[in-house]
C-alpha cells in the first residue's frame, strides 16, 4: 500500500500525456456523440433540442440504416474471408527456401505501402469505363467494364470496391501470416512427415492450427477495416450507384457528401454510436469464436 | 525420394506460379506507373500497349506543379515525423508507469486504455472537429498532430517489452539512487530499441496514410497532406488534366515504397507485434 | 466468467442485428419528433408571410475602410480547384498588389468541404468571405452569419444596372439580396460535329427541343454515326438533380412551393407533378429505345463527356456544365483523342421542353461574413466589388468558361476577342440572357436542397434503370418533403 502511494506521483506524471490526450480526443467525443444521438440541431449544429433516447431505435430501424448495415455486412463477408485465404495462399507459396524468394516476398508485401487513398485511386484509374486500361483490354469478354463500368453497375460496384480493398490489404495479410508460418517449429513438420502425412494433411493438421493466432489477428484487423471503410467508398463510388445505394455502408451513410443526414449532427452521432456497438459485437464474437481454437503453445 | 527430374519440374512449376502471382499483384501498380510515364495520346492507346516504350516524365512533372506535390509531401513528412517522435515518447512514459510502478486503480486505468482502442475514428471525428475548432486549431499543424500523439497500441507494445525486463534490475538501480526518468532513459528505452523502431515505422506509416481526420481538420493549401491533396487531382474541374492523377499517385506512393524496401524488417516486426504477442 | 458474458452479449447482438435487419423500417429522417406537415396547396402564390425585417440584419458600413489604420487582412474560403483556383489566385494577387488597404488570403477546397467546414466552424473561426454554391442559399440565410450584400450595394451606391437580372435574382429571397453572384455557369449541350456530319445533320444546328433531341438521336443511331444519341448521367450535381431543376425552369414551372421558396419558405417539392413525370418518362423512353446511354452517377464528373470521345461505343451528345468548356477544348487540343479535335466539338443550348430558351444560375456566389468588425466587412466588400468588376469578370470568363455576371464584361478584353473568335463560349451566356426574369427561372431555394438533389438523383437513377416513373418520383418527393419539414422545424421555419 505504501509502495503504491509512493509511486503515485511519478506514475501520474508519466500517464498524464497519454491519458490526457485519450480523454480529450477519444473518451470525451465518444460521450458527447452518445449525447448528441438524442438531439436535433439546426444547420450550424448550435441550437439543439432533446428528441428522446428512443431515437437510437428509430435510427437503427430506418430503411437507410438497415440498407447500409447490409452493405457493411456484405462488404465484410467479401473482403475478410477472401483476403485471408489469398494471404494464406501467398504465404504458403513463398514459405520455401528457393533462390530469389526474397524478391517475391517483397513483391507480395508491396501493397502494404499503399494507403487507402493511393490504392483506391489506382483502381479508380484502372476501372475508368471509357479510357481505363481494364475496359480497354477486357471489355470484349466483360462488357460491364465499359457499359456502364464496374463501379457504375449496381451488381458489380460493391465487389469492385472489395477487390480494391482486398488488393490493398494483401500485403499486410501476407506479412502477418508469413511471420506466423516462420514461427512454426520445423520439427513439427518433420514428425508429421515421419508419420506419413501428405502435404495437404500436414497443412490442415500442423500449419493451420499453429497459424490461428495470426489468423485471428488478421481477421480482427480486416473486419475492423471493412466495417469502418470510408476512404475507398468516397474515392471510388461515393456510395453509388445511387439507384440502389449499392455501396453506401454505415460510415458512408454518416459522412458521405450526398447523405440525407449530412447536416444533421444528431442523427449522424446516433448512427456513429450504433456503428461503434456493431464493431464491439464483431470483435467479441471473433475472440470468442477463435478463442477456444487458438493454439498459443510452442 | 523424388528423382532429380521430378524435383526440377516441381521447381519450374513453383517458380512459374510465383511469377504468375507476382505479375497479378503488381499489375495495378505497373499499369498506373506506365500510364503516368507516357505522354497524353500514348497513355490512352487503343488497343493499349503495355510495353514500356516512349516514356516521358512530362505527366509526373505536370502533376508535381499542378498539385503542388512538393509542398504536400513536406507537410506529410513533417506531420508524420513529429507524430512518430511524440508517440514514442508518450508510449515510453505510460508503458513505464504500467510496467514498473504500482499505483491505485492501475488495472482499471490499463483497461480504460485498452478500451479506447475499440472506439473507431468514425465515431469521434465529428466532435473532434468541434474541439479543434474551439481551440483554434482548424487549418493548423497542431490540429493535424496533437490528436494523434497518444497511441494505445504503442503503450501496449512497449509495456510488453518492459515486462520482460527483470524487476531486480529496476530495484538494484533504485538502491543506487537512479530515478525513474534516468532508468527509463538509460536502461529501459535502449533495451526496447527494436520494438521502438517498429512502433515508429508503424506510426509513421499510419500518420502518412491517414485520410478521414486530415480531410476534416484542414481546409487550406498550406497545411494539406499528400493523401488529401491527391483528391484534388482526381476530379479537377478541368478535364484537360485528366491524366495528372496517375502522376500524382506515383509521387505519393514512391516515398513509402522506398521506405518499405529499406525498413522491411522493422515493418514486419511492427505489424506482427500485435499478432504474436497479442 | 467474464468471457462467457461477452460471448452471450455478442451472440445476442448478432441475433438482434439480423432480426432487426429483417423488419421493415421508416425513413431515417423520420427519426426524432415529427413536425406537422404544412397544408399549403402546391403552386399557390401567396403574399410573403415571413417578411424579413431588413433592419434586423447586420449592416454593411462600406465607408469604415477609410478609418482603418494599416492593411486590413481578410480571409476568403472558396470552392475552386485546379485551374479555376489558379485563376482566382491570380485575380487576388493582382488585387493585393494594386492597393495597400486590404490584403486577402485564399483557402480553397471542394465546395462540399468548404460548406462542411463553414457550417461546423464557430463564428469566430469563420472567414471574412466565403464562396457558396447555388444550392446553399437557404442554408446560408439560416446560419444568420452573413452580411446581406444588398446592404453593401445600398450603402456604397454600387451600380448593378449592368448585371444580368437573373444572376442577381438567383441569390435573393424575400426581397433581400443575400449574396453576390460571382462564377455563373449553366448546362449546355456538348456534341461531336463529326458525328453530326456523318449522320447527315447540320453540325451548326444542334437540337433545341426535346422532340428534336429525340429525332437527332434517332438519325445518329440509324445512320451508324454513333452508337448512342446522347450520354446522360444521374449525378446529383448534374443529370440526377440540377438538370431536372433546369427543365422545370424551361417549362416555366415551380420546382418547390412558396414560389420556389423565394416568396415563402418552401414546404414541399413539386417535381412529382405531370411535368416531372412527362420529362422523366421521355428520358426513360430514350434510354429504352437505345437512343440514350446512362453513364450512371458520373462519380468522376467527366464520364458523360468522355463518352463523346469513346472509340468503340460513342454517344454523339452530352449535357454538361458550361464551366467545363475551357478545359474540354484544351484537352482536345492536346490531341489525346485522335478521332476528335477541338474544332469537332459543338456547343448548343440545353435542349428543353418546347425548345424554350432559358437556364438557371449554377455556380456560386460570394457571402460576406458578419465578423462584427466594420472595417473587415468594408474591406471584404471592397474585394467583392473588385471581383465582379467588368474587367475582372471578362478575365475570369475568358479563362474558365464561366458566364460573366454582367453584360458590359462582353465588351471588355480579353473576353471580347474570345467571343468574336469562338461563338461556343457565348452559348451559356445567351441562354441565360434569354431567360425570363421570373421566379420560375430563379431556381428553388430550399434548406436541404443538397440532400433533396441526392434523393432525386436516386430516383432518376432508378428511372434510368427502368423503374416506374411516377412511383419513383413520388417516393423521392415524400422523402424530400420529410427533409424539408425536419429542416424547417430545426431552423426556425
Amino acid at each position: 500500500m505504501k509502495r503504491k502511494l509512493r509511486d503515485l506521483p511519478p506514475a501520474l506524471l508519466m500517464l498524464v500525456p497519454s491519458l490526457g490526450l485519450l480523454t480529450v480526443w477519444v473518451i470525451y467525443p465518444l460521450i458527447k456523440a452518445i449525447d448528441y444521438g438524442h438531439k436535433k440541431c439546426d444547420i450550424s449544429s448550435r441550437n439543439c433540442r432533446d428528441v428522446g433516447w428512443d431515437r437510437y431505435f428509430s435510427v437503427f430501424q430506418s430503411t437507410q440504416f438497415q440498407d447500409s448495415l447490409i452493405v457493411s455486412l456484405k462488404f465484410t463477408l467479401m473482403t475478410v474471408p477472401i483476403g485471408l485465404v489469398l494471404g494464406i495462399g501467398l504465404a504458403v507459396l513463398a514459405d520455401k527456401h528457393l533462390k530469389g524468394i526474397g524478391i517475391f516476398r517483397t513483391i507480395f508485401s508491396s501493397t502494404v505501402a499503399t494507403s487507402v487513398a493511393v490504392a483506391s485511386l489506382v483502381w479508380f484509374v484502372l476501372l475508368q469505363p471509357s479510357r481505363g486500361i481494364l475496359a480497354d483490354m477486357l471489355s470484349d469478354w466483360f462488357p460491364v467494364l465499359k457499359n456502364p463500368g464496374l463501379l457504375n453497375d449496381s451488381g458489380t460496384a460493391l465487389p469492385a470496391v472489395a477487390l480494391s480493398s482486398i488488393w490493398a490489404s494483401l500485403g499486410f495479410t501476407f506479412i502477418i501470416i508469413m511471420a506466423g508460418l516462420q514461427s512454426v517449429p520445423r520439427d513439427l513438420y518433420e514428425s508429421a512427415f515421419v508419420d506419413g502425412a501428405g502435404s495437404f494433411r500436414r497443412f490442415t493438421n500442423v500449419t493451420l492450427p499453429m497459424l490461428t493466432p495470426s489468423i485471428l489477428f488478421v481477421s480482427v484487423v480486416l473486419t475492423t477495416r471493412a466495417l469502418q471503410s470510408y476512404g475507398e467508398i468516397d474515392l471510388l463510388t461515393q456510395g453509388g450507384p445511387q439507384a440502389t445505394k449499392a455501396t453506401t455502408n454505415i460510415p458512408y451513410l454518416i459522412y458521405g457528401n450526398n447523405s440525407v443526414i449530412h447536416n444533421d449532427i444528431g442523427t449522424k452521432s446516433a448512427a456513429a454510436v450504433l456503428l461503434f456497438l456493431l464493431c464491439l459485437a464483431f470483435a467479441a464474437l471473433q475472440f470468442r469464436g477463435f478463442g477456444k481454437r487458438v493454439h498459443y503453445g510452442n | 525420394m523424388a528423382t532429380d527430374a521430378v524435383r526440377g519440374a516441381r521447381k519450374v512449376g513453383r517458380y512459374s506460379l510465383l511469377v504468375f502471382v507476382a505479375v497479378v499483384v503488381l499489375f495495378p501498380i505497373y499499369a498506373v506507373l506506365l500510364q503516368a510515364l507516357k505522354s497524353g495520346p500514348d497513355a490512352f492507346d487503343h488497343p493499349r500497349s503495355l510495353l514500356p516504350v516512349d516514356l516521358t516524365l512530362d505527366t509526373i512533372r505536370a502533376a508535381w506543379t499542378e498539385g503542388d506535390l512538393g509542398h504536400l509531401l513536406m507537410n506529410s513528412l513533417f506531420v508524420s515525423s513529429v507524430v512518430t517522435v511524440g508517440v514514442i515518447v508518450t508510449s515510453l512514459l505510460a508503458a513505464y508507469a504500467f510496467a514498473f510502478l504500482n499505483f491505485p486503480l492501475k488495472g482499471a486505468t490499463f483497461a480504460l486504455f485498452l478500451a479506447t482502442m475499440l472506439v473507431p475514428a468514425e465515431v469521434t471525428v465529428v466532435i473532434n472537429q468541434r474541439t479543434a475548432d474551439s481551440l483554434g486549431w482548424m487549418n493548423s499543424y497542431q490540429g493535424l498532430i496533437v490528436p494523434s500523439l497518444a497511441s494505445t497500441f504503442g503503450v501496449f507494445l512497449v509495456r510488453q517489452v518492459f515486462l520482460q525486463i527483470p524487476k531486480e534490475l529496476r530495484e538494484a538501480a533504485s538502491l543506487d539512487g537512479v530515478g525513474h526518468m534516468r532508468f527509463l532513459y538509460e536502461v529501459a528505452a535502449p533495451l526496447s530499441r527494436p520494438t521502438l523502431g517498429a512502433l515508429g515505422l508503424f506510426t509513421f506509416l499510419g500518420t502518412w496514410n491517414a485520410y478521414l481526420w486530415p480531410s476534416q481538420v484542414i481546409n487550406d493549401d498550406e497545411h494539406r497532406t499528400i493523401q488529401i491533396g491527391l483528391n484534388s487531382l482526381k476530379t479537377p474541374n478541368d478535364i484537360s488534366k485528366f491524366n495528372l492523377l496517375t502522376g500524382g499517385l506515383v509521387v505519393a506512393a514512391l516515398p513509402i515504397f522506398i521506405m518499405l524496401v529499406v525498413f522491411q524488417r522493422q515493418l514486419v516486426r511492427g505489424l506482427t507485434a500485435g499478432a504474436v504477442k497479442g | 466468467m467474464r468471457t462467457t458474458r461477452t460471448h452471450r452479449f455478442a451472440a445476442l447482438a448478432a441475433v438482434g442485428l439480423i432480426a432487426a435487419a429483417c423488419s421493415g423500417g421508416d425513413d431515417i429522417t423520420d427519426s426524432g419528433d415529427k413536425p406537422a406537415t404544412s397544408s399549403t396547396t402546391p403552386g399557390d402564390t401567396l403574399a410573403p408571410t415571413t417578411t424579413v425585417a431588413l433592419d434586423l440584419l447586420p449592416d454593411c458600413p462600406t465607408d469604415a475602410l477609410e478609418t482603418a489604420t494599416g492593411t486590413v487582412e481578410i480571409e476568403f474560403w472558396h470552392g475552386m480547384g485546379s485551374v479555376l483556383a489558379d485563376e482566382l489566385q491570380k485575380l487576388a494577387d493582382a488585387y493585393n498588389d494594386s492597393q495597400s488597404k486590404v490584403h486577402v488570403t485564399l483557402s480553397g477546397e471542394s465546395y462540399e468541404i468548404t460548406i462542411d467546414n463553414y457550417l461546423q466552424a464557430s463564428q469566430d473561426s469563420r472567414p471574412d468571405l466565403v464562396q457558396m454554391p447555388e444550392y446553399m442559399v437557404q442554408s446560408m440565410v439560416d446560419t444568420e452569419s452573413t452580411v446581406p450584400v444588398g446592404k453593401c450595394i445600398d450603402s456604397s451606391g454600387f451600380d448593378t444596372s449592368e448585371f444580368l437580372p437573373t444572376a442577381l435574382t438567383a441569390y435573393s429571397t424575400q426581397g433581400v439580396q443575400w449574396a453576390m453572384p460571382f462564377n455563373v455557369s449553366n448546362p449546355v449541350l456538348y456534341y461531336s460535329k463529326k458525328a453530326f456530319i456523318a449522320a447527315g445533320l447540320d453540325p451548326n444546328d444542334p437540337p433545341e427541343s426535346l422532340e428534336e433531341l429525340r429525332a437527332y438521336s434517332q438519325q445518329l443511331v440509324d445512320s451508324g454515326a454513333a452508337q448512342y444519341g446522347i450520354a446522360l448521367d444521374s449525378g446529383f450535381d448534374s443529370g440526377g438533380g440540377w438538370y431536372v431543376e433546369q427543365w422545370f425552369a424551361q417549362a416555366q414551372e415551380y420546382y418547390a412551393d412558396g414560389d420556389n421558396g423565394r416568396t415563402n419558405r418552401a414546404t414541399q417539392v413539386l417535381y412529382n407533378n405531370q411535368t416531372g413525370v412527362d420529362l422523366l418518362t421521355y428520358v426513360q423512353t430514350m434510354i429504352n429505345d437505345g437512343l440514350a446511354i446512362s453513364v450512371g452517377d458520373n462519380a468522376s464528373g467527366t464520364d458523360d463527356l468522355l463518352k463523346i470521345a469513346d472509340e468503340s461505343a460513342p454517344a454523339a451528345m452530352a449535357i454538361h456544365t458550361s464551366a467545363a468548356l475551357g478545359g474540354a477544348l484544351e484537352l482536345l487540343k492536346s490531341g489525346v483523342f485522335k478521332q476528335l479535335g477541338a474544332d469537332d466539338l459543338g456547343i448548343g443550348r440545353m435542349p428543353g421542353p418546347d425548345g424554350n430558351p432559358g437556364a438557371l444560375i449554377g455556380g456560386a456566389s460570394l457571402w460576406p461574413v458578419n465578423s462584427g468588425d466594420p472595417v473587415k466587412v468594408a474591406a471584404t466588400w471592397d474585394f467583392i466589388s473588385y471581383l465582379v468588376s467588368a474587367e475582372n469578370q471578362s478575365e475570369w470568363a475568358a479563362t474558365t468558361g464561366y458566364v460573366p455576371v454582367r453584360t458590359d464584361a462582353l465588351t471588355v478584353e480579353p473576353y471580347k476577342t474570345i467571343l468574336d473568335t469562338d461563338s461556343r463560349f457565348s452559348v451559356a451566356y445567351d441562354q441565360l440572357k434569354a431567360s425570363p426574369d421570373a421566379l420560375t427561372s430563379a431556381g428553388p431555394v430550399v434548406g436541404p436542397l443538397r440532400q433533396i438533389r441526392a434523393v432525386l438523383a436516386t430516383a432518376v437513377a432508378k428511372i434510368f434503370g427502368g423503374d416506374d416513373v411516377k412511383t419513383a418520383l413520388d417516393e423521392a418527393a415524400t422523402q424530400a418533403n420529410n427533409l424539408i419539414a425536419d429542416y424547417n422545424t430545426s431552423n426556425g421555419g
